[in-house]
């Protein structure tokens, strides 16, 4: 796409030659002849790009070497605030929860997505409605759908689920299920995965509907049923929408802070914090800048190997 | 679906997805019912009585009408600011040659990976140095600047799609290139545009780590929110109020504008395959 964009350009170059209205350029004339009007054009985006990314990103590296305490003066550090992370059994317990979180989120929200993209490709008109409602709770914000959980999960029997539970018979497993720290992980990755799911559906059923009218009425001339069709034709071609939804999933989850500030504030006993929380409770609320900000590098590296493939392709295409 | 598809697969969709939205459902129903009513459960039916109470009292008791405001002004300002700014910077990227080109959009499109959490840090002393806590423009930087790494992406995008022979036209009747910008390349790619200000929109509206760190005094929505949901009052039927005000225009915007958003936001994670 882009080369052609470029060769145009050559033959751009040649067509006002032939005009004659301007003078020949050398090659590096040529080169830089656009260059004031193109960074005229850009100087705003550059001057906030650099405020807004640039420079915090190199002063984020800059930080974690320093031991900073609220107001204090800052203490050069070296590796010592990396070395303490690794010591730090919170942030060791941020890990592993950053972890389960991560995977979790994304298999369920990708996984939930798949299925009822699948199931609704089976009959696209009368299911429109249904995609909407579900649609619909990716596009709550997020700190909201903390809240709607928050009533879902409430210890007393005041909460849906063990309201549910003790209509059912099934009192004896009503639970406080945010105040365990066994159970409130699972609670913030529930409601996370609800809200997120409709992206991946969305993603995948739009997959699925460009599979070609002609492969799939070739399938049910030669006698395929409605699932068999489903099973070896649209789900294999719905492959690439479920990469690209995996991807956002993953980056999603892995910055995600909304939901669990309101959801658990990070508790109890920080069982759900993730790192892209602990940062901010170690750097505004306890003021150890530093720290928080070598935490964020670790952030930063997660980050950066989910995306590698997607960074790959990006600067491939980009010319 | 040219096969016949079985009968079960639409009740299924419905009964699925009616679930799927009661936690929403509670969250209404809430809001409209008495305060003592809510307190045994918003889905108790032995007294069944609706009152539009919490939407009125709500104001009084929380800054919802100011958090609106702020939250449409912080929102509204970082959005046209984005949509003035990508096309430009998008046009120069797509269309003209200079140094450093392929440097700088490298950089920039990749750096939709990163989170917020990476540069609220440096952000906050430097604010803090320049002053510029609970200032807007504290907030309204780093929105509009974080949004360039996908907007411009997005919009270089549809320009690769731009008739190249209007941008030569334009070269050959003596057009600069600014002129070109403005005159030709700009007014025929709005619909990208309004992409950008959906999603934009959106995620300016529903932000609340970056708000919430810099802004003090006049806070948006999502930042108040939060607070009214630490409360450990009971009162639910406010709390249900003040949930659907700060998430109605978003959800409103979202529904509305489904296409553009999917189209932009699957442009922006670099699928475009």
């Amino acid at each position: 796409m882009s080369e052609v964009a470029l060769s145009s350009r050559g033959s751009d170059g040649k067509s006002s030659q032939v005009q004659g209205g301007e003078r020949r350029l050398t090659p590096l004339r040529r080169w830089i002849a656009d260059a004031p009007a193109a960074y005229l054009l850009l100087l705003p985006v550059l001057v906030l790009f650099a405020f807004a990314v640039v420079y915090p990103l190199i002063q984020t590296v800059i930080l974690s070497f320093w031991d900073i305490k609220g107001l204090g003066k800052p203490k050069f550090y070296g590796l010592g605030n990396f070395v303490a992370l690794a010591q730090d059994a919170n942030f060791r317990q941020a890990v592993t929860t950053t972890l389960l979180w991560t995977v979790s989120t994304t298999v369920i929200s990708v996984g939930a997505g798949w299925a009822i993209a699948l199931l609704c490709s089976l009959a696209p008109r009368q299911t429109l409605i249904p995609r909407v409602m579900i649609f619909a709770a990716f596009g709550v914000s997020e700190a909201v759908t903390g809240y709607v959980w928050l009533q879902v999960y409430r210890g007393n029997a005041t909460g849906l689920i063990n309201a549910i539970l003790n209509a059912t018979g099934l009192g004896a497993f009503a639970h406080p299920w945010l105040g365990d720290s066994q159970t409130a992980i699972w609670c913030a990755i529930i409601a996370y995965s609800w809200a997120q799911t409709g992206l991946p559906l969305l993603v995948i059923y739009a997959a699925t509907q460009a599979v070609s009218r002609n492969v799939i009425e070739a399938a049910y001339v030669d006698g395929a049923s409605a699932m068999a069709i489903m099973r070896y034709i649209i789900a294999p071609l719905s492959m690439p929408g479920v990469r690209v939804a995996i991807f956002i999933n993953l980056l999603g989850s892995l910055r995600a802070f909304d939901t669990i500030y309101v959801l658990t504030g990070g508790g109890p006993v920080r069982s759900t914090e993730t790192i892209g929380y602990f940062m901010f409770r170690e750097s505004f609320t306890q003021f150890k800048l530093g720290y928080g900000a070598a935490a964020t590098l670790v952030l930063l590296a997660a980050v950066l190997l989910v995306s590698i493939p997607a960074i790959i392709q990006r600067t491939k295409v980009t010319t | 679906m040219i096969a016949k598809s079985p009968r079960w697969v639409p009740y299924a969709a419905w009964l699925l997805s009616i679930i799927w939205i009661v936690p929403l459902i509670g969250i209404v129903v809430t809001s409209v019912r008495p305060q003592g009513d809510t307190i045994m459960g918003w889905w108790r039916l032995d007294h069944i009585e609706l009152t539009l109470d919490a939407w009125i009292r709500v104001w009084g008791k929380f800054k919802l009408a100011d958090g609106f405001w702020v939250t449409l002004q912080l929102a509204g300002i970082a959005t046209i600011g984005t949509m003035l700014l990508t096309p430009a910077a998008a046009y120069a990227f797509q269309f003209l040659k200079f140094p450093f080109r392929r440097t700088l959009l490298i950089i920039i499109i990749n750096a939709f990976v990163l989170p917020a959490q990476v540069i609220v840090i440096p952000l906050f002393t430097l604010w803090r140095q320049m002053g510029l806590i609970d200032n807007i423009l504290s907030v309204l930087i780093p929105y509009v600047g974080l949004s360039f790494a996908w907007s411009v992406y997005l919009v270089k995008n549809f320009l690769e799609d731009f008739p190249k022979e209007l941008v030569e036209a334009a070269k050959i009747d003596g057009c600069g290139p600014i002129t070109t910008f403005f005159q030709v390349v700009l007014p025929n790619s709005l619909s990208s545009i309004f992409a950008v200000g959906i999603l934009q929109f959106l995620f300016c509206w529903n932000s609340l780590l970056i708000p919430l760190l810099f802004m003090r005094s006049e806070l948006p929505l999502p930042v108040i929110f939060a607070q009214i949901s630490g409360q450990y009052d009971a009162n639910w039927d406010l709390q249900a109020v003040a949930a659907i005000v700060t998430t109605s225009v978003p959800l409103l915007v979202f529904l509305i504008f489904q296409r553009q958003f999917a189209g932009g936001s699957l442009a922006t994670s670099g699928s475009k395959e």
